[in-house]
């Protein structure tokens, strides 16, 4: 009953997460055509970047809890590299050095977007399987 | 005296060249420079002005006072006995060098005259860049060298004298650095010609193009595609110095008064010589897009006479700079005035070491100086150790109230007005307040600053207005927002993790620096602490708003040189006329974009720089990419400075430079401006220094060097029989290897477990924001032999103070009994040599003899002599001779004195080896491994 529910909950939260990244990458093309300044897009992304985090570790943690190996392992990466960005404090976003490293950014999003997008897809089929093992 | 330019054979020039105090020749037909005056056949050179004539030899003779050392060595004016034949006898063919007839000299006369026969006559077409190295001529190898490598450029040159060649070309001439020193000379000549196609400009006008100080591109030539400039390996990018100030003699920019502004209607290019003028002058084709334009009515009107007036003869079709005055649409909101706060520390450390006292007493000197025309200034003082003392200065009275206030996390203005006053109204107060402040605090005991705090303070002062902050302090900050630990750790020094110190400690310096971007105040750091106080973090602020870092480390005004030394850079700061809330835009001819930029300054978006107040003098470099391939035969970069002047006029300052494209290899060798390329170089090393490590900043510099002489060595040269004993480079570019190893020599960037990371990020500052005539000496310094100068170096010659030929930067060149000027145009040192005679040093320091004398920073007396008089005029010379705010130190370096002094003044003979640094030799055979090693190909 509960790998349904679990999956169910992760689809919806995958989701969350994609738009998200959505929202981040129009954020980058914004500020490379010059409609948003780089100090209010920084201002504005940086109070996402952590709550991201926050909720990427989450589910992670909750796959965990519920003995997901699978699809935990699939996050660690992710988890990891989040980490230690925010290990290394060069988490947030700086107005000063964003056109330097906007490549980079650009890039991260992208990986992450497509990243979202394929744990949305596979949370759908785990939840599907669930749902088909529980009521045959 | 008749000037050279009298007696020059037809087609030649002679041009004063101030740097290096002598006459560049050119030959106007082809654009051709040398330093030796051009001979026509048949006529014997004639020197005058710099070299005195025969005539006035004998009464030099008669004046020179013999110091011998040893046997017949005279320690000056006597230059001939003691000049190197292997380096000095090619310049005594120059003038200046040549003061004695002597049979060796005519042979070289007669040598020197042969090789310029073939060039002037009229009608033959061009060689560009003919043998511009006289000095090799008597070098040995350079006899074998022409053979080497040119067979080819031989043949061009016939048939260019034949008349076959048609349109100008660069001519590319290759030198074997192995075989050809550096000679520092060089270093001054012009970058290599902008040979624009003809009929590229509107206007006949010389000044059409921007002068190199200006801006100027590391490749006169610009590749017509990124494949090809990928081939050459040399970086294209801009370096900028558009608010350069003007030294006597200079030409001011022209104002345009009228507000007609024409500007194309697509890329907002401003109207600039190389636009196109069509339909019978009622439009104009726009020199970067092709975009048709109206020209504006009011164009052709003459509004001071209120009449027709000339078109040809604005000055935004005949001059590459121009200011024009903006109207109403190019501002946000009405002229700023201009806005000075000074935050001074006074803690203990602050007015023990007298900064405080001399920094109030600066100020109050130079209150007349500071820019205030209109009468608009406004000044404000705040105090900080860890409590701020704000100053009411209230109308109606002199005498300042002091307000503290000690409540430093959460800072607020203790008064609503009086603390910020207009300067011309409140003069009285602000010089009695400036008189009382030294006393007020000289007996305080308080340790520790409340930077941080201070600086908030001062943003809220000004920040409806916007201005410019100078903080003055001596020690670390330790207290409120901004605090900093002392991450100082000799053990890291010259490791990996060095870098780490060069980098922000704290996000609030530069979450601050967004801040004062965004309200138009830029701050100016004066450092002086003794001990670490963290440079790197707080340079960050002057950084992205534009401003400057100064740093005196160990200030102590009982030395009245380093007094000296700071009131004048000081005062030259505050008189200095600054451009406030700025922004800065370089458009250039579709296919091109600016990719990155270097500087002090704030990227507001992908090409708007923000600058709240741009110092005079300051340089920037822009990191240019080729998008697609470029079908026209010249390109024009345009750089735009909208600015409010500080005297309440916004204007619009336009620097225009258009540059010839090229599709040939060569002639993008032949075009490199090496200058150019070093300071961009300076760049990116600091900037990679602080994204990655200090050792790939290094590598990265090392690595390109290699990947340009690669590039040469399988393009340009046969790569035959012999090529790996050669390592070429285009003659335009010989200096280059040299210039980097300077860089890697630098203080900056070099490798060492002793250099103070305080240091090494006020180097980096200097780096990133010194215009190249300050910064090519920085890299290279300059060399002087004071003992046997040339009679006429050190007196007044047509163009000021007459400075002696400089020399190769090595220890070779020091001679026991010498006497020697190294300058980097930051510190100058005087080199005693340990068997100086006793005559020269009681002429020139006034001591019996060079026991006595003493080695550390000095200020040299003029004394009642003629060579104390010539080498005081060419210190003071070297003082003034550059642009910029700088003051150097001068130091006296004893051949056997104190090791660190002994060694900092040897750390800038640069061609030296120096513990892991090689000398120019072996950097030379390293890279000549690397070049033929990668180039493959037999060897």
């Amino acid at each position: 009953m509960g790998a349904g529910w679990l999956f169910l909950f992760a689809v919806l939260y995958s989701a969350g997460l994609l738009f998200g990244m959505v929202f981040f990458v129009i954020m980058f093309s914004d500020l490379e055509s010059d409609y948003i300044n780089p100090i209010d897009l920084c201002n504005k992304l940086n109070q996402f970047v952590l709550p991201e985090y926050g909720a990427h570790a989450f589910l992670s943690i909750l796959f965990l809890l519920f003995g997901q190996w699978t699809a935990f392992l699939w996050n660690v990466p992710l988890l990891a590299y989040n980490g230690n960005k925010v290990f290394k404090k060069n988490h947030m976003y700086d107005a000063t050095e964003i056109f330097r490293t906007l490549g980079g950014h650009q890039k991260e999003t992208y990986f992450k977007l497509a990243f979202y997008l394929l744990s949305f897809f596979y949370y759908l089929y785990r939840m599907i399987v669930a749902l088909v093992a529980e009521n045959p | 005296m008749a000037t050279p330019a009298q007696q020059l054979p037809q087609g030649w020039e002679a041009e004063w060249d101030a740097n290096n105090q002598r006459y560049l020749f050119i030959e106007t037909a082809t654009g051709r420079t040398q330093w030796e005056p051009p001979v026509d056949q048949g006529i014997q050179p004639q020197y005058s002005e710099n070299a005195p004539g025969a005539a006035e030899q004998p009464v030099h003779h008669g004046k020179r006072r013999q110091y011998a050392a040893g046997q017949t060595q005279a320690y000056y004016g006597g230059g001939e006995s003691s000049l190197d034949p292997g380096y000095l006898a090619g310049t005594a063919a120059q003038p200046g060098g040549a003061q004695l007839f002597t049979p060796g000299l005519v042979g070289e006369n007669q040598f020197a005259s042969q090789q310029t026969q073939a060039a002037p006559a009229p009608g033959q077409a061009p060689q560009y860049y003919a043998p511009t190295e006289p000095e090799y001529i008597n070098a040995p190898g350079f006899q074998q060298q022409p053979a080497y490598g040119q067979p080819v450029d031989n043949l061009a040159n016939q048939f260019g004298q034949m008349g076959l060649a048609g349109q100008k070309q660069f001519q590319l001439y290759t030198t074997n650095l192995l075989t050809s020193p550096p000679d520092p000379r060089d270093l001054h000549i012009p970058p290599p010609e902008i040979r624009l196609p003809p009929n590229a400009s509107v206007s006949p006008s010389p000044t059409a193009n921007a002068d190199p100080s200006y801006q100027r591109s590391t490749l006169n030539a610009i590749p017509t595609t990124s494949s090809l400039l990928g081939k050459a390996k040399i970086p294209l990018a801009l370096i900028l110095t558009p608010y350069r100030s003007l030294k006597e003699g200079d030409e001011p920019v022209p104002v345009i008064t009228d507000t007609v502004i024409a500007r194309c209607r697509r890329c907002r290019t401003y109207i600039n010589p190389y636009v196109q003028f069509i339909d019978g002058g009622n439009r104009w084709r726009c020199c970067m897009c092709n975009m048709t334009n109206e020209v504006p009515q009011l164009f052709d009107w003459d509004q001071v006479r209120n009449q027709p007036g000339d078109r040809w003869a604005r000055a935004e079709l005949n001059h590459s700079v121009v200011e024009f005055v903006a109207p109403t649409e190019y501002m946000v909101r009405p002229p700023q005035p201009a806005v000075y706060i000074f935050l001074i520390d006074v803690s203990n450390a602050a007015v023990s070491t007298g900064m405080v006292a001399t920094a109030t007493r600066t100020i109050k000197e130079n209150l007349d100086r500071i820019p205030d025309e209109d009468g608009r200034t406004k000044v404000a003082i705040i105090c900080f150790d860890v409590s701020l003392y704000f100053f009411s200065l209230p109308q109606g009275t002199t005498e300042p109230t002091m307000l503290v206030v000690s409540d430093i996390d959460d800072v607020f203005l203790p008064k609503p007005n009086d603390l910020l006053v207009n300067l011309a109204e409140s003069r009285e107060s602000v010089e009695n307040l400036l008189d009382k402040i030294g006393n007020m605090f000289q007996d305080n005991h308080i340790i520790g600053s409340a930077l941080g705090p201070a600086l908030q303070a001062g943003f809220k002062l000004m920040s409806p207005i916007g201005g410019k902050i100078m903080v003055l302090s001596s020690s670390l900050p330790s207290a409120g927002a901004g605090a900093l630990k002392n991450r100082e750790d000799p053990k890291i020094l010259g490791t990996s993790k060095e870098s780490g110190l060069l980098q922000a400690a704290v996000p609030f310096y530069k979450t601050f620096a967004i801040e004062c971007s965004r309200a138009q105040v830029s701050v100016d750091m004066f450092l002086f602490s003794a001990s670490y106080q963290d440079v790197a973090t707080l340079a960050c602020l002057p950084h992205y708003t534009s401003g400057q870092t100064y740093y005196y480390p160990a200030f102590n005004a009982v030395r009245s040189e380093d007094a000296i030394k700071f009131a004048h850079e000081f005062g030259e700061v505050l008189a200095m006329p600054i451009m406030l809330e700025a922004v800065m835009r370089v458009r250039a001819s579709r296919g091109l974009r600016m990719s990155s930029f270097h500087g002090n300054f704030f990227v507001r978006s992908t090409d708007l720089l923000a600058m709240p107040a741009v110092p005079q003098d300051q340089s920037y470099a822009i990191e240019i990419q080729i998008e697609e391939t470029i079908s026209t035969p010249f390109v024009v970069f345009q750089t735009a400075v909208l600015h409010t002047t500080c005297y309440g006029e916004r204007r619009i300052r336009v620097v225009t430079q258009a540059l010839p494209t090229t599709s040939s290899l060569s002639e993008v060798f032949a075009s490199a401006d090496q200058v150019a390329i070093a300071t961009f170089f300076a760049n990116k090393a600091v900037e990679r220094s602080l994204t990655h490590k200090l050792e790939d900043s290094r590598d990265f510099i090392h690595k390109t060097l290699i990947d340009i002489l690669i590039a040469y060595k399988t393009s340009m040269t046969s790569g035959g029989a012999g090529a790996s004993g050669q390592l070429a480079i285009s003659d335009n570019m010989k200096m280059l290897p040299v210039l980097v190893l300077g860089l890697l020599k630098n203080v900056g960037i070099r490798q060492s477990t002793q250099i103070p990371p305080d240091l090494r990020a006020y180097a980096q500052a200097l780096l990133t924001s010194m215009p190249s005539q300050l910064l090519i000496p920085y890299l290279y310094p300059t060399f002087y032999a004071l003992h046997n100068m040339p009679p006429e170096a050190g007196t007044i010659g047509e163009h000021g103070v007459v400075l002696p030929p400089p020399l190769p930067l090595t220890s070779e060149r020091l001679e026991r009994h010498g006497l020697y000027l190294i300058e980097d145009g930051q510190t100058m040192f005087l080199w005693v040599g340990r068997d100086a005679v006793e005559a020269l040093v009681r002429d020139v320091f006034d001591l019996p003899g060079y026991e006595t004398l003493r080695g550390g920073k000095t200020t040299l007396r003029v004394l009642d002599n003629p060579f104390s008089e010539r080498i005081n005029a060419i210190i003071q010379k070297i003082r003034e001779m550059r642009r910029g705010p700088y003051y150097p130190h001068l130091y006296i370096v004893k051949e056997d004195g104190e090791p660190p002094l002994r060694l900092w003044a040897l750390s800038a003979l640069i061609q030296d080896r120096a513990d892991v640094l090689p000398s120019y030799q072996q950097f030379l055979s390293t890279l000549r491994e690397k070049v033929n090693g990668a180039g493959g190909g037999g060897y």
